[in-house]
């Protein structure tokens, strides 16, 4: 049976207050055959990271940028899209505004395109907080050079132009200008992918000391499994619009349930594996051209029986793990493979 | 992954690819500072680093996109370093230069002619190397497209109409065509999604068991490296802080740089706060 | 993955891929290409055939626009000035952009001391203004209508070559310029083969505005009485014709020639924008 979206946060808290709240979010673009999205479930709670993992082509972005209502011409929605109990979907646009500045800030995969390199950090940072009248300047001003250092840069930055710092400290800056509106929710997209490896560390680890501090509840959207299931609480994989899967980190990444999840772990190359081939997964992701019925995976899969093609899989728990959901038929047959055991038929 | 025999075998081989002494400046930085490898017929070296480590501008040193201030680089014992414009001119040296070094560059729409197909390129490529066997071009660009995994339907289509890991299969041939004996490969995969990172890699792989042609791979992933490589070195701020063979320096880092970037590596229990410690201390 | 945004301000909210005044505009360029090409058959009278003893008469049967202080039909001349008209024009744009696209390619191509030399040069240009040199070079060669085209072209191939300059120096830096040097491709090949295509539709598009303005310019040289001989039928022409008729109070003969002079520049600026929309499109 179903049980609805997951609702948890880290065991220890106490009542759940979702931040984020998305049910049954489907997204319709001109002259596609099928949805972009198509019915994605997905909740964030205070001060918990939640990843969302997916390839191009999944609808991670579009799901992380519909939060903020900020989606392509001509596109239409359906389902609920809550932050704070708020609809999003349905707000009028000075509300819109608001929640913009103040309730959900995003950062954005490439620091460089998304600052105006001809204006210093400092009228960055305050821009939106003194155009919407909110702060006096004076206060803006302090605001952002007591954040700045939040993120460990020097209050000197506030005069700097964007390009004399280098990635990683741009990056930085937009983390500030996310806090700046002192938010509940952070959606990051990415925003790792275009920095080196030991930068990328950093920036994680202050993205788990600003959540600390100031409260915040982050969605972590990213293509790298290994990176979702180390800083994360809990992880949503998709695929082709859809959530294939979703639970808590280590298990996950571990125990994985959805024959996807699987190839993708097994096709990343990684430290620890056996050197030599990787297990590609062969084909590729459906356009957005070509009508699904059944699932969209199952073309790729290993498992695929007929029921896959015809039947589209629900989101269910999975068998001994209830905070867990695979939409997979044949998860069972997964999860006893794995473990070792041979499959009868 | 060739076997150790055979392994041994080649190194003891003469390397097709010898670089000494690099160096190249800009202004007052120094891009590539005292940069030394060799690179075994039908081996595959990796040289790992972060940005500003050196190793693109190594690389194109190699491929002949830049100049080196001073050094030498081999391939099959001629010097291809043309720096204080001793570089030869004329056609037959320049086909002789692409014969040697090929590369395959990190963005694949970009390193594409947006205006020509697939079979276009492939032509291109083998009337400049080939000419006078026209019929001979048609067979030719039909293996290629089969040993990277495209079909004759792609033969047709313009670089806009493919998905990145088909382009980057296109690149790959197109490199291929002109037959060398050293591929560059300039985080070839970087740009890729995950799955279909996995097919190109494999692909690579099956390539250089097939033509025993040899790889330099630019990459900062040390799971591609780790991957796809036998050997490896390390750059940082333009010089080599480790070399050695792949497996041996990521089970066993020598160097603290190195270290660090292991660590880097997100994997559960990570601790990403020791990592920005370490790095600030180093 | 950064690219240059080529959106160009205009007539954006009216344009769409299939709108009405881009599809007007192009039937109306078309219906005066075929007018002029096709003027000697279908022109009611001989448009020089003078008939002094009805100047300045009204539209009537016999002349659906009526006539000019000589007696001609203008109607006819209209439909035979569109000649030279189009055809000047035409011969300043195909000058300036063969030129111009050469200039530019060698100078952003090459670099260097090429570069500066073939860059202040055309700035020299630039700074003269175009109708000015135009007419210098007609009061050293006296009428006709090769002096001033020739004049013109001049003056335009700055702008086309500064156009194309920027474009390749854009070009050459994308990472296929590159795999194709590596590849054993000798630098003029690539520039001629691989360069000059991807550019050619933006220069392309700016040309035929191009044609608007040289219309425009040569008009303006015939009206000054300097450019065509004065018996040919010319739109410019007319109007330094038509100076006494406006006098005299019958201005038809004047205007109609510069609503025809209007109404053809816009319809080659609306048609060139939208193809360098297009193409901006497509290119991103």
């Amino acid at each position: 049976m179903n049980e609805g979206p997951m609702r948890e946060g880290p065991m220890s808290e106490g009542p759940m207050n979702p931040v984020l709240d998305i049910r049954g979010l489907r997204l319709h673009l001109p002259k596609t055959a099928r949805p972009v999205l198509d019915g994605v479930d997905l909740t964030v709670a205070e001060r918990e990271t939640v990843a969302l993992v997916g390839e191009s082509g999944s609808g991670k972005t579009l799901t992380s940028r519909s939060v903020l209502r900020l989606l392509p011409p001509g596109a239409t929605t359906e389902g609920v899209v809550d932050v704070q109990g708020e609809s999003v979907l349905t707000m009028d646009p000075a509300r819109l505004r608001r929640l913009r500045t103040h309730t959900a800030a995003m950062v954005f995969q490439d620091p460089r395109a998304a600052i105006n390199p001809l204006r210093r950090i400092g009228d960055f940072l305050t821009e939106s907080l003194r155009l919407n009248a909110d702060l006096p300047a004076a206060d803006a001003d302090r605001r952002a050079g007591e954040l700045l250092e939040a993120v460990g840069l020097s209050g000197r930055a506030l005069r700097q132009y964007p390009g004399q710092l280098s990635g990683g400290m741009l990056q930085r800056v937009m983390i500030a200008a996310a806090l700046m509106g002192d938010p509940v929710l952070i959606l990051a997209d990415e925003p790792t992918t275009a920095l080196d490896v030991t930068t990328q560390a950093e920036v994680v680890a202050l993205l788990g000391d600003l959540r600390e501090r100031f409260g915040t509840g982050l969605l972590f959207v990213t293509h790298d499994l290994g990176l979702a299931a180390a800083i994360s609480d809990r992880v949503y994989v998709m695929y082709a619009g859809r959530i294939a899967e979703t639970g808590p980190a280590e298990a996950l990444f571990n125990r994985p349930r959805h024959p996807y999840t699987a190839a993708l772990l097994a096709s990343t190359p990684r430290l620890d594996a056996p050197p030599g081939r990787l297990a590609a997964i062969d084909g590729r992701p459906p356009s957005l051209q070509e009508e699904l019925t059944g699932c969209p995976f199952a073309p790729r899969c290993a498992f695929a029986t007929q029921v896959c093609t015809e039947e589209m899989p629900p989101p269910l728990p999975v068998r001994g793990e209830p905070n867990r959901l695979v939409a997979c038929h044949h998860s069972d047959r997964l999860a006893d493979q794995l473990a070792g055991r041979t499959v009868h038929e | 992954m060739s076997d150790p025999a055979v392994q041994d075998a080649l190194s003891a081989a003469e390397p097709v690819l010898e670089v000494t002494g690099l160096h190249r400046a800009f202004g007052s930085v120094r891009a590539v500072d005292d940069v030394s490898f060799t690179l075994a017929r039908g081996g595959s070296l990796g040289i790992v680093g972060e940005s500003g480590s050196g190793k693109t501008t190594t690389a194109r040193i190699v491929v002949g996109l830049e100049r080196a201030d001073s050094g030498r680089v081999l391939v099959c014992g001629r010097d291809r370093a043309g720096h204080g414009g001793r570089a030869g001119h004329g056609r037959a040296e320049r086909l002789r230069r692409a014969r040697e070094v090929q590369m395959v560059f990190q963005d694949p729409f970009l390193s594409l002619d947006p205006r020509t197909t697939v079979g276009g390129v492939l032509r291109e490529t083998l009337r400049l190397h080939f000419p006078g066997d026209r019929a001979g071009h048609e067979r030719r660009t039909g293996e290629l497209l089969d040993q990277v995994g495209l079909g004759s339907r792609e033969a047709g289509a313009l670089p806009r109409q493919l998905s990145g890991g088909q382009r980057q299969r296109v690149a790959i041939a197109r490199a291929l065509a002109v037959e060398p004996t050293v591929l560059v490969l300039d985080e070839a995969v970087a740009a890729l999604d995950v799955s279909v990172q996995a097919q190109i890699l494999n692909l690579l792989a099956d390539i250089r068991e097939q033509t025993g042609i040899g790889y330099l791979f630019i990459t900062h992933d040390l799971g591609v490296v780790r991957c796809v490589t036998d050997d490896v070195i390390v750059m940082r701020n333009g010089r080599i802080v480790e070399a050695g063979p792949t497996v041996g320096v990521l089970a066993d880092p020598q160097h603290p740089y190195t270290r660090l970037l292991l660590d880097s590596v997100p994997r559960p229990g990570w601790d990403p706060r020791q990592i920005a410690e370490a790095r600030r201390a180093l | 993955m950064t690219t240059a945004l080529l959106h160009r301000p205009g007539l954006a909210r009216i344009r769409t891929s299939r709108s009405w005044l881009y599809l007007l505009c192009l039937g109306f360029v078309g219906v005066i290409v075929l007018v002029a090409l096709l003027a000697p058959w279908l022109s009611p009278h001989d448009p020089n055939a003078v008939d002094l003893g009805n100047a300045l008469a009204g539209p009537s049967g016999s002349h659906p626009l009526g006539v000019d202080g000589s007696g001609r039909d203008t109607l006819s001349r209209l439909m035979t000035g569109a000649r030279t008209s189009l055809l000047g024009p035409l011969g300043v744009v195909v000058f300036s952009t063969v030129a111009g696209v050469a200039v530019g390619l060698a100078a952003g191509w090459r670099g260097g001391w090429l570069d500066s030399v073939l860059s202040r040069s055309t700035e020299l240009v630039f700074a003269f203004p175009g109708l000015l040199l135009a007419i210098l070079i007609v009061s050293i060669y006296g009428e006709g209508l090769f002096a001033p085209v020739v004049a013109l072209g001049f003056a335009y191939l700055p702008y086309v070559s500064r156009l194309t300059r920027s474009l390749v120096l854009a070009e050459r830096e994308r990472p296929y310029i590159e795999a194709y040097r590596v590849q054993g491709h000798s630098a003029l090949q690539i520039c001629l083969r691989h360069v000059l295509p991807n550019i050619a539709p933006v220069v392309l598009a700016q040309s035929t505005i191009n044609f608007g303005y040289a219309l425009i310019d040569l008009a303006g040289l015939s009206f000054l009485g300097l450019g065509v001989p004065a018996l040919t039928p010319d739109w410019g022409r007319m109007v330094f014709d038509g100076e006494t008729a406006i006098q005299s109070g019958y201005p038809l003969s004047a205007i109609l020639p510069c609503v025809a002079i209007v109404l053809t520049v816009v319809a080659f600026n609306v048609v060139g924008e939208h193809w360098a929309d297009q193409v901006a499109r497509r290119d991103r």
